[in-house]
């Protein structure tokens, strides 16, 4: 059995010992077999001693439990790593950050507390997954929709504390933002709740967010500072209808104005589902393409492009050529594509898109393609055919994405995701592709000629570029040297990572350095100050406590 | 062109006794997977786009077994009826699939104190052959050297094994077997059979 580091063999006895009479001895984990489920599946050190593996696990059942499990790690300096359900694939999933922890396992607290269908909330723990929650609203009927990931087994707590988002409307496609209150356990043992939840008998926990006095709850996601031991999320009432729409522009340049027309209407809430973008020419598929693209034996990955059209490239020197938008012109192909996606009332969804409409009409040669219309909810035949995210469904379609490619080597072994926040303008995602496909020359990186953005969150957008992990050490060795070498190309031109994986996580927050690293310094005042032992998820996003850091210095 | 050596190439022993050392190797003593108890197949699942994995299905079907066929995702398959199923109890699953399938099923299983018992990573080469690369109990690698004789009916082979697993789990050993086998097509380059089964001492977080 592996021991924490600094952690003397005879003490990790004695906390395992006690551990056991907290939770129960069967529990808590120690054979290598068992500790083996707790590795990242997707480590970027799959095959080398740096890989972060646990040395046990203990799974309590309720918060009870997780206050005596913080106070024995306390008095033993045992560090403890809490994961709900660990599925978080491609940022760490349920590894700790610092090898030897023992991994505080929330499986077992898989209650849902309450779910209101007339305020449209729940109330749930750390191990209930996404695919729990559907299924219970499902059971009872009720009109409520859960924002989900892609994929969606994982947990509504994990994924708004590692701050993950969905595909519905963009008040609950952001899940940190679209929750409401939270119970969390101190590493002193001490137990809190957030927002209205510190009100003795509140009886608006789950409706109104920040209660009175600092609002403290973002403390808790990508950090550090306690166990959150329940969560309220909002949930979106089933809308009447749902409607879509795709906008399609023939030039280059065209991405400017489709991009500001997008945001003002989705600031105004006229288009409430997430944005699609796509780009028929160069055949970047949009994320409703996806499934036409693995009945049909491909992958998004692959872009095979007409060799007139590679010629074009290649002579040109780029892609905002006249000669791109004449081919574009000439075979009837767009330049850029977005659809726009509607929830809410069947009438109210068509006067949105016609509006729509009449606001893209301002780019000359724009035309317009009805999509999908369908009265909620939906018929078999129609859930067969969706995106099941984009209605609330969750589902693991993702992972029969299998087949090889030069972005996607070994589909088998995982990936991890570099993923930088730029402005949401035209000009920043050519500025982006610029800067990117530069450094990706650099570093021999095998990036596609073109890359849109995600649309995730409203006001910004996300770059995601997945590098692939295998089990080649040596090629795994250059990918993480080229994600470092990117997060500092990012950084140079002031765009910074939303989230990444534990390999990556001290890189990004050293960017993050404005006045000295005043934001840093912050955080580890918190740290040292509320677990001065240092037990809770050491280094998680780059935040290591005091003991940790003096050794290091 | 195989050489004989390729033909039949014993891999690394990884936990047990190498199975080199024994001699067990001809079909002769294959008889051994079906003299002990086996492991009840609740499903054995297959994908419906591959014609091999089809074929595998037909065979299954032959042999008595249940089958369910999915088109890569495993999502139906798991909400509406292994999650309900492995909560009242586990039950052993089988199957040849793409990697992406036993991937969330093996992940899925571990709650509920399953384990893969064995598992063969089987990939076409460009040569005409396909490399068998199987990890499992000695018992089922004894029985699976007859893959060497099936050409390209291998999936039927895989059928017969898969359903004769021996019940007692044992120290996993591996097995490289390289046999002629042409593409179907439409059929990937790499396919996995497996079968994940309850382990006595392993943890189960279900809650019915």
């Amino acid at each position: 059995m592996k021991v924490p580091p600094g952690v003397s063999a005879s003490d990790f006895a004695e906390a395992i010992k006690q551990f056991e009479e907290a939770v129960g001895k069967e529990w808590v984990f120690t054979s290598d077999e068992d500790v083996a489920m707790y590795r990242d599946a997707y480590s970027p050190f799959m095959g080398e001693p740096e890989e972060r593996v646990a040395s046990a696990a203990v799974a309590p059942d309720g918060m009870e439990q997780v206050q005596k499990v913080v106070r024995i790690a306390n008095r033993y300096k045992i560090p403890i790593y809490p994961v709900s359900t660990g599925k978080n694939l491609g940022y760490g999933g349920s590894a700790p950050v610092l090898s030897g922890s023992v991994v505080l396992d929330l499986k077992r607290m898989n209650r849902i507390l309450e779910v209101n269908e007339a305020n449209a909330y729940a109330l749930v723990e750390p191990g209930v997954s996404y695919f729990d929650l559907y299924r219970y609203i499902q059971e009872k009927g009720l009109k409520l929709w859960v924002d989900v990931p892609d994929p969606g087994w994982g947990s509504p707590i994990g994924n708004a504390l590692d701050r993950g988002g969905g595909y519905l409307m963009p008040q609950y496609r952001n899940h940190f933002d679209s929750h409401c209150g939270m119970e969390v356990v101190l590493a002193n043992g001490e137990v809190l709740r957030t927002g209205m939840g510190a009100l003795p008998g509140a009886q608006t926990w789950q409706q109104y967010k920040s209660g009175f006095g600092p609002w403290i709850d973002g403390m808790f996601s990508q950090s550090n500072f306690g166990v959150v031991t329940k969560m309220g999320f909002w949930l979106m009432p089933e809308p009447d209808a749902y409607l879509s729409g795709t906008v399609v522009v023939p030039r280059h340049d065209d991405l400017i104005p489709l991009v500001r027309i997008l945001t003002y209407l989705e600031d105004t809430r006229v288009t409430n589902g997430m944005p699609d973008l796509g780009s028929p020419l160069l055949g970047i598929p949009m994320l409703s393409d996806f499934a036409t693209r693995f009945e049909s034996g491909g992958t998004p990955f692959e872009r095979p492009l007409d060799p007139e059209l590679s010629d074009l490239i290649a002579k040109g020197g780029g892609l905002a050529t006249s000669a791109l938008d004449g081919y574009a012109q000439r075979k009837g192909l767009g330049y850029w594509s977005c659809k726009l996606s509607f929830y809410g009332a069947s009438k109210a969804n068509a006067a949105n898109w016609e509006f729509a409409r009449e606001k893209f009409s301002e780019i000359p040669g724009v035309r317009f393609e009805e999509g999908e219309n369908y009265k909620l909810p939906l018929t078999p035949e129609q859930r067969e055919k969706v995106h099941k995210p984009q209605f609330g469904i969750p589902s693991l379609a993702m992972f029969s994405i299998g087949a090889r490619s030069a972005m996607n080597p070994e589909p088998a072994s995982g990936h991890m995701w570099f993923s930088p926040i730029i402005p949401r303008t035209g000009e920043a995602i050519f500025e982006a592709n610029r800067v990117f496909a530069q450094a990706a020359k650099e570093f021999g990186l095998p990036f596609l000629s073109f890359n849109l953005p995600s649309t995730y969150w409203e006001r910004a957008f996300i770059f995601i570029f997945a590098f692939p992990v295998t089990r080649d050490v040596e090629f795994n060795k250059r990918n993480r040297a080229a994600f470092n070498k990117l997060i500092q190309v990012a950084a140079e031109h002031g765009w910074g990572e939303y989230r990444t994986a534990p390999a990556f996580q001290d890189a990004i927050m050293n960017t993050y350095s404005y006045n000295n690293h005043a934001l840093l310094h912050f955080h580890e005042t918190v740290k040292d100050a509320i677990d001065p032992n240092g037990i809770l998820s050491a280094g998680r996003y780059g935040i290591w406590p005091k003991h940790v850091r003096e050794a290091k210095s | 062109m195989a050489s004989r050596r390729e033909f039949l190439q014993i891999g690394v022993a990884a936990l047990a006794l190498p199975i080199s050392a024994r001699a067990g190797l001809s079909p002769a003593n294959s008889a051994a997977a079906g003299e002990s108890a086996q492991t009840p197949l609740y499903k054995v699942i297959f994908d419906e786009r591959f014609a091999t994995s089809r074929a595998f299905a037909g065979e299954v079907k032959r042999l008595g077994a249940s089958v369910y066929g999915i088109k890569g995702d495993i999502t139906d398959l798991w909400f509406n009826d292994l999650d309900a199923r492995w909560r009242k109890e586990p039950v052993a699953i089988a199957g040849l699939t793409e990697h992406g399938a036993l991937f969330c099923l093996e992940r899925l299983a571990w709650d509920h104190g399953m384990r893969v018992v064995y598992r063969a990573d089987h990939t076409y080469r460009a040569d005409g052959y396909m490399e068998h690369e199987l990890s499992g109990s000695e018992v089922m690698l004894r029985e699976a050297v007859n893959l060497s004789s099936s050409g390209a009916d291998w999936s039927s082979r895989v059928a017969s094994l898969l359903t004769r697993c021996p019940a007692v789990r044992a120290q996993a050993s591996k097995l490289t077997v390289v046999t002629p086998a042409a593409k179907q097509a439409g059929d990937p380059e790499h396919l996995v059979s497996w079968v994940i089964a309850p382990v006595g001492a392993a943890r189960k977080f279900s809650r019915s």
